[in-house]
């Protein structure tokens, strides 16, 4: 072949066309075949997922008192990559993240694309540090919205309402149980940022917008919340029991208007609190309850027609001899009704009503009034007590379980079984939710009262309520939860302490009362319980020890709910001083 | 100029030269005026981003301070307000209650009045 001019610009075209066929080549490679992988790899560079936190929900009383809410905090975080000078951005930011400035360059020079250099700094830290580094033109700290749960009114109410975990989720309490409607879902956006981390606007993506997390009211009302701590504090720091427990509820609905125990905790530290500070004792905790409940056992055997309104039962004058024991009354009695059984709290007499029905119709009453299953109240960990059936029963069982022995119950069961006494007869499902409300006030759900059903006729409850009330009077075991004013009607209960080695503690005592006022229209029905109060055995009593706090708490309820008095008062203090004058002159 | 050298002129058409300088004009005037709005867009954008920002910023210091209101009228700050002396708690007077339901009587017959003075009975 001739090396001709032709030939030359031959081989120059022919070199040319083949780079240039290289580089289309490469292009459709580039473009066609791996664009899937670019593109991919383009947008993670580029794009970003950001997440729109939701707000968690709000807790209210029922009045609209705030419960639990969020403080807006900012979670400090570094991109690496875009700090250039982490030396003089750990001397601007160190004092405002209250850390040490080497500690702080340390961590930043890891070069890593995303460290969390602090949680929880306060919104307005967060904003001054944020000016101070663009005043200082440095850059490479971000701040991602975050936000802590927090509780004004601090232990009060700490054991209905609960806390969260690090996560954010309830993990105990009303957090708890009603995660589901106040977490709320978390929306999300696709965005493009450019070189320095900054979003390019335009090129947003799609968008999911957060949906807020649903506000709860519950039932409780904070006014007799704080009547309900306060004087449960006093009673915790005077008789040093080994812990208290505290309800008051509207028998005529079933909510509960407050709900306390001690000891307690703030649920804002919850790390400060030991595990025996965190039980709802009022739902979580079983005690024998005692002679408050006779009740039962009068009902049942007033219902069934065992017994009437003139029946006598012969109460053996104090030591009755049954199944090989001896079981006694605190006095000795002759015949005496269901009437006065009840207001001197007659063991015998009730364990005899009990013998009349026959075990199983007895047990029968014992479900009915809701011991030995849960409640069902909106609060988690709730237990259902202990009730055995009549097949496993021994022969003392149906003479010990009248007057509250062989039984075991939780305080609600306890205050939900005197309800059925206060309002005619029915078993109502406790409540502690009033209604789920959106971000409006609009109401999402909400919870009428429900009841479970019908225990005993209303006659019949209105008899054993008013032998209640004789408890609280004149010969009765409960005279100190007399209120100035009103006609109370309550029973006591004094349970020896079950120990954890078997048989009972001896010397510790398991002291309650529950009553209601008024009697003729019961407003609201109130127990006290206080387990091992340090006063003398002799003293040692519900009706001396609980039912003085039952007292104090259920006149200044009175007050509080504005309730007329129906009686005529027996005044104290200057008003009896002036009557007892009168009386004299006369 | 001979008859040759004349033959190889071309000559210069006005009108297309026109037309070519118009499209052309249109043509850049067009790509300017994409530059423009698409700069617009983008300072559009920052600012939309800049006041969101800002309404972010606002609504959290609205919640702080919601929050720090919260707490500072919650009940167990102000029973610490009463017991520092702080705030101190004054009876109603009798006369300055306005009642929805029945009044009780007074206390000289012996009734208590729902919202009784404390300091009668002490």
């Amino acid at each position: 072949m001739r090396w001709t001019a032709r030939t030359r610009t031959g081989f120059a075209c022919a070199a040319v066309a083949m780079v240039f066929t290289a580089y289309s080549a490469r292009l459709v490679e580039l473009q066609v075949a791996k664009h899937k992988e670019y593109s991919q790899m383009a947008a993670e560079k580029h794009t970003m997922r950001q997440v729109i936190h939701a707000r968690r929900g709000l807790i209210f009383d029922r009045n609209g008192e705030l419960l639990a809410s969020n403080l807006p905090v900012r979670t400090v975080v570094a991109d690496g990559s875009h700090v250039k000078d982490p030396a003089a951005l750990a001397r601007v930011a160190a004092p405002f993240l209250g850390m040490d400035e080497k500690e702080l360059c340390a961590k930043l020079t890891s070069g890593r694309k995303y460290i969390v250099i602090r949680h929880e700094l306060a919104e307005e830290t967060a904003l001054a540090l944020g000016k101070a580094i663009q005043d200082a033109n440095l850059r490479g700290l971000y701040f991602e919205p975050d936000a802590v749960r927090t509780y004004p009114n601090g232990q009060m109410l700490g054991h209905v309402l609960g806390f969260l975990n690090n996560e954010g989720a309830g993990i105990q309490g009303v957090e708890m149980s009603m995660e589901k409607s106040l977490r709320g879902q978390d929306g999300y956006r696709y965005i493009e940022h450019d070189r320095t981390g900054r979003e390019i606007m335009l090129y947003r993506g799609q968008e999911e917008p957060a949906v807020h997390g649903l506000n709860v009211r519950l039932t409780i009302d904070m006014g007799l919340q704080a009547i309900l701590e306060d004087e449960l504090d006093s009673a915790f720091k005077d008789l040093r029991p080994e812990m208290a427990v505290g309800i008051i509820m509207d028998p005529n609905t079933g909510e509960i208007l407050a709900m306390t125990n001690r000891p307690c905790f703030d649920p804002n530290h919850p790390g400060d609190a030991k595990s025996e500070q965190m039980k709802n004792r009022a739902i979580i905790d079983m005690v024998e309850p005692g002679s408050t409940f006779k009740i039962v056992v009068a009902s049942g055997a007033l219902n069934e027609g065992k017994v009437n309104e003139k029946t006598s039962i012969y109460c053996e004058n104090g030591a009755f001899a049954y199944g090989g024991r001896i079981l006694r009354d605190h006095h000795g009695y002759g015949s005496m009704g269901v009437h006065d059984i009840l207001v001197k709290s007659s063991n015998i007499g009730s364990a005899k009503m009990a013998l009349m029905m026959g075990d199983t119709k007895f047990y029968e009453y014992v479900k009915r009034f809701g011991f030995g299953d849960r409640t069902g109240i909106e609060l988690p960990g709730e237990i259902p007590g202990l009730v055995h059936p009549p097949h496993r029963w021994d022969k003392l069982t149906i003479t010990r379980m009248p007057m509250g022995q062989s039984v075991a119950v939780t305080p609600l069961q306890m205050t939900m079984g005197m309800s059925v006494i206060a309002n005619g007869g029915r078993l109502l499902a406790p409540q502690i939710i009033r209604s789920v409300e959106d971000s409006d006030g609009s109401v999402v759900v909400s919870k009428p009262p429900k009841v479970v059903r019908e225990v005993v006729p209303q006659k019949t409850a209105r008899f054993v309520s008013e032998a209640l009330t004789g408890v609280v009077g004149e010969g009765g075991t409960a005279q100190l939860a007399k209120i100035a004013g009103f006609t109370v009607a309550g029973k006591t209960g004094t349970a020896q302490k079950v120990s954890p080695s078997g048989g009972y503690a001896q010397g510790k005592y398991v002291v309650s009362f529950v009553g209601y006022l008024p009697q003729e229209d019961p407003r609201f029905v109130c127990l006290v319980m206080l387990d091992d109060a340090k006063v003398a055995s002799n003293l040692n009593y519900g009706g001396l020890v609980a039912a003085p706090i039952f007292s104090r708490i259920g006149e200044r309820a009175a007050r509080y709910l504005d309730l007329v008095p129906s009686l005529r008062a027996e005044p104290t203090g200057p008003l009896a001083l002036r009557e007892q004058k009168q009386e004299r002159t006369n | 100029m001979n008859a040759n050298r004349r033959k190889q002129v071309n000559p210069v058409h006005l009108s297309s030269l026109i037309r070519c300088m118009l499209v052309a004009l249109f043509v850049g005037v067009s790509a300017l005026f994409f530059l423009f709005i698409k700069n617009q867009q983008f300072a559009l954008a920052e600012e939309i981003r800049q006041m969101e920002r800002k309404i972010a910023n606002v609504r959290s210091q609205n919640e702080t301070l919601l929050a720090h209101v919260t707490e500072l009228s919650s009940r167990r700050m102000l029973q610490q307000r009463i017991a520092e002396g702080f705030i101190s708690m004054k009876l109603i007077q009798d006369n300055a209650i306005a009642r929805l339901t029945p009044p009780a009587q007074a206390t000289a017959d012996g009734v208590l009045r729902t919202a009784f003075n404390e300091g009668v009975r002490q």
